[in-house]
């Protein structure tokens, strides 16, 4: 425990091996053949370039693809012939169903399929949220693309209406997106951010983070897939987010270009500080939040008392800068770690990250203790389960 | 002063693409948006500020190489500073491609014998199997044909960082004072207990120079001056980092640069602690970027740009002093 661990300790990616029967969010990918259900999953979890994606196999059975975000996710691929019934699990099972539909495809084919989906998913469980994934919108020029994007819209939503008007108020959300840029990340974020159960208490602390640093946005990014899990109230500008996301990436690729095998073991911050970091924060832990959790969970699983967290506090958390010129009066890119899957992005003056900076990463200890809690009692109530 | 540069190969090997991604800061996925170039395109690019490219990128339609190797012969290939010709690695005409080239070899030893000469082959994207075989392959045919040089060949592809690096090594053999340079880097790396230290021009950001010698330059180091070295260099921790870093590193500072414009910001300066490293990129001079990459965990970052702050007048002397003196 009281050991600094090693880098080797902390894995850039999120694909750690699945140790126990942690209980994963369930995404169910459906689509026609080539609609770009794999390619999807291949650019945001393996970062597959999309020029490659064209070569990818066509997918001929039920792939479940486990990935660890900030939720343990189980994404099922699936092939164009599956139905409600020959899918192997009830609809019910899954948080949320994702439809891709080609931009080009403007016939009744996959608007048939989608609203049979829609209709059993309904008849299952009636809150299932259904993203319906407009893509491949790079193959079109502007104007036919947002009309395509409609007419499939008002296509799916006239269909359900005819059947039954309740259906108007189903939860069916639309995006447009495509491999080449940064609209499949902006749009599987807002599909996880609905799976964050505890999204709302992520959400006040970026609120409250930002109040407290001039910062006029913050995101809070899965690291390894891009996707933002929250950010604050503000509205989200699509460049800002390109741009951190951007930024993310850059920072990805930078971390093992410069390893060095010789000199990598003395990097970790010396332990300086007589009691262990994580003997002296263990108790101090939020008790009403970890109570909660822990009761919930009691009557099946007997908490041993002994290592009281998976993880110690670390003492060193990666962190980056950079600065913009010449947006008046000057904008700074910051970059915090925060847990292992998990990096706050903040968008700062850059007046006040050079004269406050002492400020900024006291606000930032705060936040990031409250971030760690936050996840820790999710992690504790899926290992339970 | 001023450098011609050749870039000549067929008609649609990528020559055009390859420039607009290198000195106006585009990114690859536009390239397809660019058409076939009419004639000869002349740019001046201004490079490590006194130092002007003056590129001349030649169209390679049949009707273009033609005119070159007859009517316009003298004028295009006198006073060459360096020939950088094309190969497209999937071209339907590889052999009348080779005849071209040898063409404009004749040419060039004609008009500009001490021109250097870097082949490019290019597109190697394309290639799905046996990258390396192919592209040593096509490097013996080359070099079959040109038996007399000593050639200087890359793999290229402007999809990842092999651009960066044959442009880089291009470019190195334009600045005049590389050596003294790099000298100077190492000085400034030690009192950083800094692991490398590495100077980029500003607007392509090439490298220019690195404080880990002269060797890592390949390319320029010929083989008998490989061996003392290697023996010089065994212990210093640079040499177990990945050898494609300076060009990866290129590549993505280039990439950023393109997602900061498009926010209407510019890149200025970026500052990381990482899990591995520490690094510091900030204007060295105001026509180049410096790179410090530290491995010693109590070395912060305010400490180092403060070192950059200070090293700057002393780099403005040295690229004034280069320039005055060639």
């Amino acid at each position: 425990m009281a050991a600094a661990p090693s880098p080797a300790d902390h894995p850039h990616n999120g694909l750690d091996a699945p140790d126990g029967p942690v209980q994963r969010t369930k995404v169910l990918l459906l689509g026609l053949r080539r609609a770009g259900k794999t390619s999807i999953l291949e650019v945001l979890f393996n970062q597959l370039p999309p020029k490659q994606t064209f070569y990818l196999e066509t997918t001929m059975r039920i792939v479940k693809h486990q990935v660890d975000t900030v939720i343990p996710l189980e994404i099922w691929d699936t092939p164009a012939n599956v139905t409600a019934e020959n899918l192997g699990a009830p609809l019910s099972e899954f948080s949320s169903i994702i439809f891709v539909i080609d931009i080009r495809d403007l016939y009744n084919q996959p608007i048939s399929k989608l609203v049979e989906f829609i209709l059993a998913a309904n008849k299952a469980k009636g809150d299932i949220p259904i993203e319906v994934f407009v893509h491949k919108a790079e193959k079109l020029q502007e104007e036919d693309k947002i009309e395509n994007y409609r007419q499939i819209n008002d296509r799916v939503l006239d269909r359900l209406i005819d059947i039954d008007p309740d259906y108007e108020h189903l939860n069916i959300s639309f995006h447009l997106t495509s491999v080449y840029d940064h609209s499949l990340h902006e749009s599987f974020s807002k599909v996880l951010q609905k799976l964050v159960e505890s999204l709302p208490f992520l959400e006040g602390l970026l609120n409250v983070f930002c109040a407290n640093s001039q910062s006029p946005k913050a995101f809070l990014f899965d690291i390894r897939s891009r996707l933002y899990v929250a950010t604050d109230a503000s509205p989200v500008d699509s460049a800002t987010h390109n741009l951190c996301c951007d930024y993310l990436q850059m920072l990805n690729s930078f971390g093992p270009l410069y390893k060095s095998i010789t000199s990598g073991s003395s990097r970790q911050r010396p332990a300086t500080q007589t009691p262990t970091p994580a003997a002296s924060s263990g108790p101090s832990r939020s008790p009403s939040l970890h109570d909660s959790a822990a009761g919930s969970q009691s009557s099946d699983a007997p908490i041993s008392p002994g290592p009281p967290k998976k993880h110690p506090k670390e003492l060193f958390y990666p962190s980056a800068a950079t600065t913009l010129h010449p947006v008046t009066p000057g904008t700074t890119l910051t970059y915090h770690l925060i847990t292992r899957h998990l990096a706050l992005l903040a968008v700062l003056p850059t007046s006040v990250y050079e004269s406050r900076r002492g400020l900024l990463e006291y606000n930032i200890v705060f936040f990031r203790e409250g971030i760690q809690e936050i996840c820790d009692v999710e992690d504790e109530v899926r290992d339970g389960g | 002063m001023k450098k011609k540069v050749l870039l000549m190969g067929a008609s649609g090997s990528g020559k055009t693409s390859m420039r607009s991604i290198i000195f106006s800061n585009n990114p690859a996925s536009l390239t397809s948006r660019l058409g076939a170039t009419i004639d000869v395109e002349q740019n001046h690019v201004r490079f490590l500020g006194d130092l002007i490219l003056n590129l001349w990128d030649c169209g390679g339609q049949d009707a273009f190489m033609d005119s070159y190797l007859t009517s316009q012969r003298a004028t295009i290939f006198q006073h060459v500073g360096v020939l950088i010709y094309v190969f497209d690695i999937e071209s339907r005409e590889a052999a009348k491609d080779l005849e071209y080239y040898r063409d404009c070899l004749e040419g060039l030893r004609q008009f500009s014998p001490n021109a250097a000469i870097f082949l490019l082959v290019h597109k190697m994207d394309l290639v799905r199997a046996g990258r390396e075989v192919t592209f040593e392959k096509k490097r013996d045919e080359l070099q079959e044909c040109s038996p007399e040089l000593s050639l200087s060949v890359f793999g290229t592809s402007i999809y990842d960082e092999s651009l960066y690096k044959a442009w880089s090594n291009i470019v190195h053999t334009l600045i005049p004072n590389a050596n003294i340079l790099s000298t100077h880097l190492s000085t400034f790396a030690q009192a950083c207990s800094a692991t490398e230290v590495i100077l980029f021009e500003r607007t392509t950001f090439l490298v220019i120079a690195t404080s880990s010698s002269s060797s890592s330059r390949p390319a320029l180091s010929s083989t008998n001056g490989r061996t003392n070295n290697d023996a010089r260099q065994s212990d210093n921790p640079a040499n177990t980092l990945d050898p494609t870093r300076y060009e990866r590193t290129s590549e993505l500072i280039k990439a950023f640069k393109h997602s900061c414009s498009r926010v209407r910001g510019e890149f200025h300066s970026l500052e990381m602690e990482l899990w591995d490293f520490t690094a510091v990129l900030d204007e060295m001079t105001k026509n180049t970027y410096v790179l410090i990459i530290v491995h010693d965990p109590s070395i912060e970052t305010a400490a180092l740009k403060l070192n950059i702050r200070m090293a700057r007048r002393k780099f403005e002397e040295l690229q004034g002093d280069s320039l005055i003196s060639s």
